[in-house]
């Protein structure tokens, strides 16, 4: 089971589902691409632990992180 | 055990002070925006009491997931964590906060600089330190070119910050 992790006021909001299933696949790669047309930045983590940022999907990823658009505060 | 109380009791204090200050900054933010619609009433207020621990823990557990083993064990000792930038090496301080809450580290591993920028939108503490940990580490020019730069007051340079 993969994971889009998108952060949100609410901590986060967790979307699972079947990598080896193409509509559950689709329909990730889709909100990929929402996410990262708003203004999210795509995360994954090697094997090592390292964070690497992700500018298209990855179908082999089995946790993406989403957060937002970087401001100065 | 007093102490232990004591540090837990600070440690929520300083979660609310910061809370708050966020807060306000939305609030600000959104008068300066919408000057006449704003309605500092039922949701804000009420987003305010209902889950907000329940959210920074849910933050607080997703850093803690990202974060190395060396990382983990220093932000659980001393509430910030050390990482690299990847174009200058340089490195810096991600301290427990959502603002003014980085520094950048001379030779000696001491505060020179502090940097400040955040994601977009209220994000809670734990959010927000995961993602200026991912910007410092894979793009740092990026995320040093958004942020604010502050000084760090020369007394403190020789101190350790504890946010």
């Amino acid at each position: 089971m993969a994971t889009q992790i998108v952060m949100d006021r609410t901590g986060d909001t967790r979307h699972n589902f079947d990598a080896k299933n193409a509509d559950a696949l689709l329909r990730a790669e889709e909100r990929f691409r929402e996410l990262t047309g708003a203004g999210f930045t795509a995360a994954v983590r090697t094997a090592s632990g390292e964070a690497v940022v992700k500018r298209t999907f990855d179908p082999n990823a089995e946790e993406t992180l989403f957060f937002p658009r970087l401001v100065g505060g | 055990m007093f102490r232990q109380l004591l540090r837990n009791a600070k440690e929520r204090l300083r979660l609310f002070l910061s809370e708050c200050g966020r807060r306000a900054r939305v609030l600000r933010d959104s008068l300066r925006r919408q000057p006449n619609r704003i309605d500092p009433s039922s949701r804000f207020f009420q987003g305010f009491r209902c889950g907000y621990w329940e959210r920074e823990a849910r933050g607080l557990q997703l850093l803690k997931e990202w974060l190395s083993p060396e990382e983990l064990a220093q932000y659980d000792a001393k509430s910030y964590f050390e990482v690299t930038g990847c174009h200058s090496g340089k490195r810096y301080r991600i301290s427990h906060g959502t603002s003014m809450n980085i520094h950048e580290l001379d030779g000696g591993g001491q505060p020179c600089v502090g940097w400040c920028f955040a994601p977009t939108g209220y994000l809670v503490a734990g959010d927000v330190m995961l993602s200026q940990k991912i910007a410092l580490e894979t793009n740092e020019r990026g995320a040093l070119a958004v942020a604010n730069k502050f000084s760090v007051p020369t007394g403190r340079r020789n101190m350790h910050l504890h946010y």
